[in-house]
């Protein structure tokens, strides 16, 4: 019981000439909650789909607990999947289709009732059993799928954009609550999102994906803070990239000037900086490692920050800056001046 | 709102009026007729109900509606039964793009009369017919065989052909309306194929199902052309009855009122039908 649950060796698909995944290497650890993330049609579903059985991969192995998958239909896999469109069964009560699994179970009627309501429980929809399904709503729904997969305890639990029909609001809570229920009943979680906040909020490990192919596996930690490529700096959080010339150790970055940046071989490249790294230095502020000016040229006032578009002096692009807004600090205006403090260690390379 | 309504009212008048005169005047007359007798071309307008009680109590007239309901109920069972593979097949199996044309092409029976069609069954059922003469000619049988033509099955083969466009349509389209991720949330759950089609695919192909049995039973237990050439002695049916009281025996009144029997026992067995299935006829999301 130390394997990996989910180990995916080699595994592609082609639809017709369309490869939709490159050849795909993956070990998803028991217990764990881990995100597939991407753009659109960068095959998510497809690789979840394969995991699940819906899909035949043309090349490679799945293997789930140890055991090759190939020929074992959706029905007879250790795995469940919540639909992202929940497909609630219409025909049937709320009761119905949580309890839908569990015919062949050996359990007695009055078992799987209980069952049934242990799981509504566990999705706070006690008491909701004999209602029928299409006087509910988006997020009841999808609780429903919930509570009807996990009641019969799948080894993992696979999760198509589940929150993606939901309301801001009603998302942020539903994220709480998966997570807390991935942690009550202990489940392997894989969930699909193309939303890399709900990503970094969730998992414990992510897969960036792009075009049929990971682009980085990592904590959400690292994939913030080191990403591989600047397609994953682009697509995880805000980053700014500037271009930039590597000489004997050192790098000249457009608008920032020269630092110095060891074990970096000679030619060009981009530096990329987080927006929370830079800071809008006002009177009397500790003096940062480094300092460059530039102008204001777009302020965006979120209540409670403010993203200030700062050009150096020197530089083509502005960058962005995010500011938390303290008490009697005033916000700057467009076209004032900046002096903007950073540091050299929140620099991330990539080299081209 | 008034002025909608108005407008509304307008707009279904024509249709309105129409249903009214050549619906439910010539039912009502029926209705008026039923209660009346007829003494060769006299019709006594004094109220009666003798016409019921000679039409539920006569064992000739009980045994051609028991007949009507049971060759009706055969055709339904045997339609239905041809058209929900038909349907699935179109709906399932055949590639997006090409279900139009399959649709199309099962419509085309259509494009020749219905008498045509009997006839053509006739051709193909009869004793020196397409079907005997083949099978003799193969040596599959030695002498014709008689149990095709002129009796109840010719009938039920008959009007099974004739409907099968009808019965198929309605139950492709529930079988269409089907949300496809509902069948592998199924087979993720836990069940098979053939369990998913008998736990989802069936009871949501109920409407259309429930419909097809509807558009097939009703029209059938009043056919009578059909019965007329194709049933022989055997194979008539209560419509057969209904015509002859009307236009040979001169006994409108006793014809009436084995119309609005024929007629109340469809519409009893229909709803009967209708409420056996309510569960799954039930609104929808
Ligand atoms: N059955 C299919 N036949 C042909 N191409 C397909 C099929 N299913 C998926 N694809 C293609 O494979 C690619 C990946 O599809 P997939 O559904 O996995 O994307 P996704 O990452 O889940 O995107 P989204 O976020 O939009 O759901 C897409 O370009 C899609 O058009
Ligand atoms: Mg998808």
């Amino acid at each position: 019981m130390s394997g990996p649950i989910i180990s995916l060796t080699g595994v592609t698909k082609h639809y017709g000439s369309f490869q939709a995944l490159q050849p795909t290497d993956l070990d998803i650890q028991s217990g764990e909650f881990f995100s597939l993330l991407g753009p659109s049609g960068c095959g998510k579903t497809t690789l979840l789909r394969t995991i699940a059985g819906f899909e035949t991969p043309s090349g490679g192995v799945v293997r789930i607990d140890g055991a090759d998958m190939a020929g074992v239909p959706p029905n007879r896999r250790p795995t469940n999947l919540v639909f992202q469109s929940y497909a609630i069964f219409p025909h049937l009560s709320v009761a119905e289709n949580v309890g839908f699994g569990l015919r062949r179970s050996t359990q007695s009627k009055a078992e799987k009732a209980a069952a049934v309501e242990e799981a509504l429980g566990m999705v706070g929809l006690e008491g909701y059993g004999p209602r029928p399904t299409h006087a509910m709503s988006g997020g009841q729904r999808q609780r429903v799928a919930l509570a009807r997969a996990l009641i019969l305890k799948p080894k993992v639990l696979l999760l198509d954009e589940p929150l993606s029909a939901l309301d801001k609001k009603l998302r942020e809570q539903m994220q709480g609550e998966l997570r807390r229920l991935q942690r009550q009943v202990g489940i392997t979680f894989i969930l699909v999102t193309h939303d890399q906040e709900e990503a970094l909020i969730m998992s414990d490990r992510i897969a960036v994906m792009f075009e049929g192919q990971i682009a980085q596996l990592a904590t959400p930690e690292a994939l913030y803070r080191q990403p591989d490529t600047r397609q994953v700096a682009d697509f995880i959080g805000v980053m700014n990239f500037l271009p930039a010339q590597f000489v004997d150790g050192s790098a000249e970055i457009a608008g920032l000037g020269r630092v110095d940046l060891p074990d970096n071989e000679d030619g060009s490249g981009v530096v990329g900086l987080r927006p929370e790294t830079l800071q809008v230095l006002y009177d009397g502020a500790d003096a940062p490692a480094r300092i460059a000016e530039g102008d204001v040229v777009e302020v965006t006032y979120y209540g409670d920050m403010t993203y200030y578009d700062v050009r150096f002096d020197g530089a083509d692009k502005p960058v962005t800056i995010s500011m938390k807004n303290l008490a009697g600090r005033a916000v700057l205006e467009r076209g004032a001046r900046a002096r903007v403090g950073w540091d050299p260690r929140a620099l991330v390379v990539f080299r081209d | 709102m008034q002025d909608d309504t108005r407008r509304g009212l307008l707009l279904v008048s024509p249709p309105a009026i129409y249903a009214l005169l050549m619906l439910a005047a010539p039912m009502a007359a029926v209705l008026l007729f039923s209660f009346w007798s007829q003494d060769f071309l006299t019709i006594d307008r004094t109220f009666t109900t003798k016409n019921y009680v000679e039409a539920v109590s006569d064992p000739l007239y009980r045994a051609l509606l028991i007949r009507s309901v049971a060759i009706a109920l055969a055709v339904t069972v045997v339609t239905v039964a041809l058209a929900y593979p038909v349907a699935y097949f179109v709906s399932f199996h055949v590639h997006p793009s090409r279900k139009s044309l399959w649709i199309f092409l099962i419509t085309i029976p259509f494009w020749t009369s219905y008498l045509i069609r009997v006839f053509l069954w006739k051709v193909i059922l009869g004793f020196n017919g397409v079907l005997n003469s083949s099978l003799l000619g193969l040596g599959v049988i030695n002498e014709p065989l008689t149990f095709i033509l002129y009796n109840q099955n010719a009938v039920v083969i008959t009007l099974a052909h004739a409907f099968a466009p009808f019965a198929i349509l309605p139950i492709f389209v529930a079988l269409e309306r089907i949300d496809r991720s509902l069948l592998e949330a199924s087979q993720d759950l836990g069940e098979s194929r053939f369990r998913t089609f008998l736990r989802v695919t069936l009871p949501l192909s109920v409407p259309g199902l429930v419909a097809a049995v509807l558009i097939v039973f009703i029209p059938t237990i009043g056919d009578y052309v059909t019965p007329r050439l194709v049933g022989g002695p055997n194979g008539l049916m209560i419509a057969n009855m209904i015509q002859t009281q009307f236009l040979k025996l001169n006994n409108a009144p006793l014809g009436a009122a084995l119309a609005v029997v024929a007629m109340a026992s469809v519409t009893v067995i229909s709803l009967l039908f209708i409420w056996l299935n309510r569960r799954n006829l039930r609104a929808r999301r």
